[in-house]
């Protein structure tokens, strides 16, 4: 028999790297309960956050990587228990000071992006590339929006098609933009919540120095992620930038009528709340009313949504580490979808279209469903 | 010369911070002694002009306590200090003064640890800002 | 002992300060150099004489004093000691015992302020001197106050009529004292009177409620006001005025003889209150047949002649012509001494956690649904049955259900886990159906309660720690085909677990009345973060309020048990007795004065009272003024402070005794 024995230091140093909310946990299980993962495996949030409470927590378990940051248990917590931050400091214990081994996927991608300043690991100098074809040009003192399109459609040939439909758009109202190529870095969302808090620090710091030395002001977003870490993250560290995302955007020309949405697209369409979109900034109806500007779109509503909304499985850093077959939550919403009649999945996220798409085809779902940015699908209807 | 020593007045509220000053008392929680407690029925009775006097006589900072918002013994006495407190800042700030020469603080009666590190911690504070500008007119 | 007997200041009319100092046995003269600071004090300003002494509360320190007051003359007196909080009293009795008016007394405190919180002498002793210094210079300015009485009505007003409030008044009018009883609702008995047994005993609600319930209807000094609702209150503690709404029943009271004919024949129903929905009543009805008055009313809502102008079956069948569809609300004036709440709790509306299904699934009901089902009186004649009449082979219980969850009530609401177990054992009892119950803790502190709690496990009823997450009817196997699936993680276990069951019993919070802020503001009383009634002191005063005269029982103050609501409802009774046993009230002194030399008039004062004492009218002079109802003053010097020019001050807080205080405290 072996008995255990709380573990003082142990406690404190998950504490000091931010973790100390475990302290206001009952151990209720309503977490647990309430967390996506348990629909596909078993994942028990409550047991980690007391193995934290008692400075036991075994960091060599896989299961300090599967938290998806969706922040559905935050949101129902009946003590408030930030648990999002408990997760990011038991991983930091492990990547920043070494209690165990990161995943290997997670250490490649934490050294592309602190090296290469993206997760792909691809040359700064190509990052603006994909706005050769657009006509984008590059930020200059007195432009007045940056459009800072993340690292996916930057970099990724099946996801550029946000960047572009965005920058189409852009152009067709009239909006004075640009975009500031090889001196944007990584927004360091994901990579905080996988534990890895001085790259976040240096990659902020890097683009708050961007931004701030060619005049930003108002940032056009294409992902929740950029969006939340603009928005809630960066003042912190002295970044106090006008954040918008393409949905409040969209929606703000459709609005004052600079884009005129006249192409019909007579399809069934359901949207996917993107967790940073929503639970975490309470962003559900722009999208939507974006939707429902197109003419013959039918909008419908998937079985979870807005507040309910299950999670892509993209968040917290698990874009970069790979699901199992049978475990990927973008697999059981996609069924969710298909069964509501939707023809197409619109997303406002490149974790979300990453995912998706990688859904169809391993389901291979093609014939029946498509997954589309709302960028996108208002490209289509100008 | 020996460190500044500054002096603190604390108009203290009968049902809540004075009880709490009582309970340090009990429990013999040592705090600073730059503090004088006066004691008024509820913190709501605290007007701008006692303030001002004892800002004057030399003290380096005045400290206004009453009940937790909601606990006041007369219902809402503590939100009237709470409005004299900022109104007057904005006048102390006309005059020069800094903003921490003035503080609002809830303590109730439980809370007699509370008051003691509000004591030291506003010491610490007050020797930092150095002796009021009020106390060193009266001393040229 | 020292002394200190200054010669020059034995003039006549001058002040003359009598100032102790305490050395509290060791407690004070340890820190702090008791001789050195009644040596200072004989060296100030009109101080007649200055002793320190090892104990000033004691019989021969308090001798002290009073033979100085004659032998010298003394007309102001300090002692430096204790704390005010402690000992105010006894030294003010002290110089009342020798003529001398008490609020000429004046206090410093060099023990909880001084000598227990500083350790070095030195310091320790300037200290102490300063503040002998300030309570001299204040002593200086006190005035004599009068202290006034005035006789106590001992007529008295209970509101609401549940356990809370039929305990106080019964107890209070078997001593052959009036108690007016007001009930909102058209008869007495609270949320008890919908209660089939009660924990821990399982002796049934019902059968110890309605003997308490008649013996208030017949009392001979028990005034019942049903149907009513006090409309607003003025005055203070023993001679409060209350004016009561008595709303049309559109049926005579006095005519009416309870035989109940016009409800079986109106033709129109509506969801029954007291079958918490499970059942319908009639447009006119009494709420249940032991309904105290036994009359019943007319509900415009559902009434047809009201909403249509056609029907009057009621009045067509009635032998008496007791109903009258032409009666209006009536105003009753009441004066009485003292006012207890007893208003009670709402139940927790389940719907807004919307993962729980209630309003979406017919079988997940409340614990007050339950209770009704469980009763022989409820829809079901007792019997526990699914919405489609089945018997249920299985039941979960889901314990707090807004109850510990910030979201919702942060607060426990310590009744739930209690009832969770009786309705453990009903089910259990009356179906033999499987029992679940999820929980986070279980809490049971009373008395029999955790015997109840082995005895309820011991009846196989199985424990499931953990706070539910959903409640689905999504099944994902054979066995949860038409089943409600409980899903939540056993924290045991450390696993998801899925319990399909036919019944979910929501054990649902008890809240703050809806309008609990309204009536507080009425009755002038405060609540709590949680919306429940203040207290004057959680620990040692938790029937009084802020409001002198105004007591709180029951679940008015927070949720409790039936036995708790009736020990605070004796208590609160045993309050008003008491001050009725008095007969009078002393006023407080230190109170609020107008000048109305320089009063404007300007009504600032008036606005801004929580207890309506400046009222601003033509008194003696053509202009008008505003003139303080030192009755209903506390003295917060709220009013002083806003004043615009300087009129009002504080009896006993003048600005020259506060003023005064903070020149010698700054002195060095
Ligand atoms: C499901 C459930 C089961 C329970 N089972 C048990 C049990 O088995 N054993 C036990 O000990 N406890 C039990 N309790 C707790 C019990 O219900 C309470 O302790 C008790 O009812 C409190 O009585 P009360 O008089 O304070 O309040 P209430 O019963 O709420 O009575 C208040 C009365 O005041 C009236 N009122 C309200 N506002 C006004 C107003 N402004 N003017 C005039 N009248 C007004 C109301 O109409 C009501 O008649 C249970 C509670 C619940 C929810
Ligand atoms: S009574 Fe303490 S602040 Fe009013």
């Amino acid at each position: 028999m072996q008995a255990l024995t709380p573990y003082k230091d142990a406690i404190d140093i998950v504490k000091e790297a931010g973790g100390e909310a475990f302290e206001q946990c009952y151990q209720c299980g309503l977490c647990s309960g309430t967390c996506p993962w348990n629909l596909v495996t078993s994942f028990i949030v409550r047991r980690l956050i007391h193995q934290a409470q008692l400075g036991l927590v075994d960091f060599e378990d896989d299961d300090l990587w599967l938290c998806a940051t969706c922040g559905a248990c935050v949101a129902r917590c009946p003590r408030g228990v930030e648990i999002i931050d408990i997760m990011r400091a038991m991983r930091n214990v492990v990547a920043e000071v070494g209690a165990a081994k990161v995943p290997d996927s997670l250490r490649i991608t934490a050294k592309n992006i602190a090296s290469a300043g993206n997760p792909q690991g691809e040359a700064r100098e190509i990052r603006g590339n994909w706005a050769e074809e657009s006509k984008v040009k590059t930020f200059t003192e007195g432009t007045e929006l940056l459009y800072f399109s993340c690292c996916v459609p930057a970099y990724d040939p099946k996801v550029r098609r946000i960047a572009q439909a965005t920058a189409g758009i852009l152009n067709k109202a009239g909006v004075d933009f640009g975009i500031l190529g090889a001196k944007e870095s990584c927004c360091g969302e994901s990579i905080r919540k996988a534990g890895n808090e001085s790259i976040f620090q240096s990659l902020a710091n890097s683009n708050i120095q961007a931004f701030t030395e060619s005049g930003v002001s108002k940032v056009l977003v294409s992902s929740p992620h950029c969006y939340h870490t603009f928005k809630n993250e960066y003042p912190a560290l002295g970044g106090n930038f006008e954040v918008v995302h393409t949905a409040q955007y969209l929606l703000e020309l459709i609005r004052d009528q600079k884009l005129k949405l006249t192409k019909e697209l007579n399809k069934k369409v359901a949207y996917q709340d993107p967790c940073y979109l929503g639970r975490h900034n309470g962003i559900y109806d722009e999208p939507r009313e974006v939707l429902r500007s197109i003419p013959g779109l039918e909008l419908i509503e998937l079985p979870d949504s807005r507040e309910e909304s299950i999670c892509c499985g993209g968040g917290g850093g698990r874009i970069w580490i790979e699901t199992k077959k049978g475990e990927r939550f973008s697999d059981l919403r996609l069924e969710q979808a298909i069964e509501a009649g939707a023809e197409i999945l619109a997303v406002a996220c490149p974790y979300c279209m990453l995912n998706f798409d990688d859904s169809v085809l391993t389901m291979d779902k093609g014939e029946i469903i498509e997954i589309r940015d709302i960028s996108e699908l208002v490209w289509g209807a100008i | 010369m020996s460190e500044f020593e500054p002096s603190i007045l604390c108009f203290a509220c009968n049902w809540c911070s004075y009880a709490a000053a009582d309970i340090a008392g009990t429990s013999r929680i040592h705090y600073p002694p730059n503090v004088r407690l006066l004691r008024v029925m509820c913190s709501g009775m605290v007007d701008a002009e006692y303030v001002m006097k004892a800002l004057e006589a030399g003290f380096d900072g005045v400290m206004v306590a009453g009940c937790h918002i909601g606990d006041c013994h007369y219902i809402s006495g503590n939100i009237k200090a709470q409005e004299m407190v900022t109104r007057l800042k904005k006048l102390l700030h006309i005059l020069g003064l800094e903003d921490e020469r003035l503080m609002l603080k809830w303590i109730a009666t439980s809370e007699g640890p509370i008051f003691a590190e509000t004591i030291k911690e506003y010491v610490e504070q007050l020797k930092k800002l150095g002796p009021s500008p009020f106390r060193k007119e009266l001393v040229t | 002992m020292g002394g200190n007997i200054t010669a020059e200041a034995l003039d006549r009319d001058e002040r003359r300060i009598g100032v102790y100092i305490c050395h509290c046995g060791l407690n004070i003269a340890d820190t702090v150099d008791v001789e050195a600071v009644a040596n200072y004090a004989g060296t100030l300003n009109s101080v007649a004489v200055a002793r320190d002494y090892r104990f000033m509360c004691s019989d021969p320190g308090q001798d002290l004093i009073k033979n100085d007051i004659k032998e010298l003359n003394l007309n102001r007196v300090v002692v430096a000691s204790c704390s005010p909080r402690m000992h105010e009293p006894t030294f003010r009795k002290a110089c009342e015992a020798a003529s001398l008016n008490p609020y000429l007394f004046e206090m410093a405190n060099i023990r909880e302020d001084c000598s227990w919180v500083h350790d070095d002498r030195e310091v320790a002793t300037q200290k102490a001197k300063a503040l002998v210094r300030a309570a001299v210079a204040r002593v200086y300015y006190n005035d004599p106050l009068e202290i006034k009485e005035i006789p106590f009505n001992p007529d008295t007003l209970v509101v609401g009529g549940g356990i809370a409030g039929i305990q106080a008044a019964l107890e209070i009018a078997d001593s052959e004292h009036k108690v007016y009883l007001v009930e909102r609702d058209p008869s007495i008995g609270g949320h008890m009177i919908q209660l089939d047994k009660t924990f821990p005993t399982l002796d049934c609600s019902q059968c110890i409620l309605t003997p308490k319930m008649a013996a208030v209807g017949a009392h001979p000094y028990i005034e019942l006001l049903s149907y009513s609702e006090v409309e607003e209150v003025s005055g203070f503690v023993g001679a409060f005025k209350v004016k009561v709404r008595k709303k049309a029943r559109y049926v005579d009271e006095d005519k009416c003889t309870g035989c109940g004919l016009c409800q079986e024949k109106c033709p129109w129903t509506a969801d029954s209150e007291y079958d918490v929905g499970l059942s319908k009543r009639k447009a006119i009805y009494t709420p249940f047949a032991q309904a105290i008055p036994n009359v019943p009313v007319i509900d415009r809502d559902s009434c047809a002649y009201f909403l249509k102008g056609k029907c009057r079956a009621c009045e067509k069948f009635c032998e008496t012509g007791a109903i009258d569809f032409e009666q209006v609300d009536q105003f009753i004036e009441l004066e009485v001494g003292a006012i207890i709440l007893a208003t009670g709790y709402d139940a927790f509306d389940p719907s807004t956690i919307s993962q729980y299904g209630y309003g979406i699934y017919d079988n997940v009901i409340t614990g007050l649904q339950f209770e009704r089902l469980s009763a022989a009186t409820g829809p079901t004649g007792g019997e526990i049955r699914l919405k489609d009449g089945r018997k249920p082979e299985s039941v979960a219980i889901i314990h707090c259900v807004g109850s510990r969850d910030q979201n919702y009530h942060e607060y426990c609401s310590r009744v739930c886990c209690m009832y969770g177990l009786k309705v453990a054992h009903i089910v259990k009892d009356k179906t033999n159906a499987d029992v679940y119950e999820m929980y986070i803790d279980m809490r049971c502190f009373g008395e029999g309660y955790e015997e109840f709690y082995k005895r309820v496990s011991e009846e196989g009823v199985n424990f499931i720690r953990g706070k539910v997450a959903k409640v689905t009817d999504k099944a994902v196997s054979e066995e949860e085909e038409g089943k409600l699936v409980v899903i939540c993680e056993d924290t045991l276990l450390g696993s998801i677990i899925r319990v399909p069951v036919d019944m979910v019993v929501l054990c649902i919070a008890l809240e703050a009345r809806s309008d609990a802020e309204e009536v507080a503001r009425k009755f002038i009383i405060s609540r709590r973060a949680d919306g429940f009634f203040l207290e004057r002191h959680v620990k040692l005063d938790p029937v009084a309020t802020p409001s002198d005269g105004v007591l709180i029982a029951g679940c008015c103050q927070g949720p409790k048990d039936i036995p708790d609501t009736v020990v605070q409802a004796s208590a609160a009774a045993a309050r008003v007795l008491a001050m009725i046993s008095k007969g009078r009230v002393t006023l407080e002194a230190s109170v609020s004065h107008v000048n109305e030399d320089l009063c404007i008039g300007c009504g600032r004062c008036e606005e801004l009272c929580e207890f309506h004492a400046p009222k601003v009218g033509i008194y003696e002079k053509p202009m008008p003024v505003s003139r303080v109802n030192e009755a209903l003053c506390k003295g917060c010097g709220a009013c002083a402070v806003a004043c615009p020019t300087g009129a009002i001050s504080i009896k006993h807080f003048k600005p020259e005794q506060i003023l005064a205080m903070v020149d010698a405290l700054a002195e060095t």
